[in-house]
């Protein structure tokens, strides 16, 4: 002790900057690792090659047709009886039909003037009801 | 100068430690390499309203294999920013299918309005260019969109 009695600080005024470098690589790493990019999602759908045409009996398709107001069109092959759903209630027909008959294909005919969303609709629904025999055409005259 | 040690030992001048001072410019010579090198998406988001489906999977496909085809609401079609026609599509996706060996994965995002005509065009342009998959793109997280609406 001196005779003042005046006690010099032994904690440094500075903030210490030796650290500074670990906390650098621990923020890089902790981005490197926390970062996911978001992945697209969708609908898949496989196309038919070019030129390749599958003939299916009639019996063994169900025609799904969209009109412009989002009504959709069920007729079951060759008959002339039309029944009318909203594509949210398709996915519950498709179960019934396929548990009827296992290698019914759906038709979705679109009209012309239809939104894309109606399409979209209605393939949601048939994937939902994992729906793998999907033919999409375009509603013609 | 006195003798240490009675002469037989010198200390080493070289330091026992690994120097650390350059540890930080080491770090940020990193982090410009990977700024600089991380390449995202080429093409630009279209102005286009998304569709929704429940049932929507992830695209299982890297990243450099997919495709964005963008379709806005009067039926114009969008590949790489570049505006083209329907008959350009086929020209354009072809040689692009056939360097990526056949694994290309076409992700169409269409606008919900576009009227079906101008999709089923798309859909035959690319039957015609050989593609086999393809992916109707929907909402990515609907819940942001929601938000920012």
């Amino acid at each position: 002790m001196s005779i003042l009695g005046k006690k010099k600080s032994s904690v440094s005024e500075g903030v210490p900057m030796a650290s500074t470098a670990d906390i650098a690589f621990l923020l890089l790493i902790f981005f490197l690792v926390t970062t996911t990019f978001p992945k697209d999602k969708g609908l898949n759908l496989v196309l038919p090659e070019p030129g390749e045409e599958a003939q299916v009996s009639q019996k063994n398709i169900l025609h799904l047709i969209i009109q412009p107001t989002g009504i959709v069109d069920v007729k079951r092959g060759e008959s002339q009886q039309v029944q009318q759903m909203r594509p949210s209630e398709i996915d519950g027909l498709w179960r019934q039909e396929v548990s009827a008959n296992p290698n019914i294909i759906a038709a979705v005919k679109t009209h012309p003037d239809a939104p894309y969303k109606f399409m979209v609709d209605v393939l949601d629904a048939l994937h939902k009801a994992n729906a793998e025999r999907i033919s999409l055409q375009i509603l013609e005259n | 100068m006195a003798i240490r040690g009675g002469g037989f030992q010198k200390a080493s001048k070289a330091s026992g430690e690994v120097p650390t001072s350059s540890l930080a410019d080491i770090a940020f010579l990193l982090l410009i390499f990977f700024m600089v090198t991380t390449v995202f998406q080429t093409d630009r988001d279209r102005p286009i309203e998304w569709t929704e489906a429940e049932s929507a999977e992830k695209i299982d496909e890297k990243q450099k294999n997919i495709l964005n085809i963008w379709m806005e609401r009067d039926g114009l079609v969008y590949i790489n920013d570049q505006p083209l026609s329907m008959e350009q599509v086929t020209t354009v996706v072809a040689p692009l299918y056939a360097a990526s060996e056949r694994a290309l994965v076409i992700s169409i995002r269409g606008d919900r309005e576009v009227p079906y005509r101008f999709m089923d065009q798309l859909q035959s342009a690319l039957v015609a260019a050989g593609v086999v998959r393809v992916v109707f793109a929907t909402q990515l997280q609907q819940s942001m969109q929601r938000e920012r609406r």
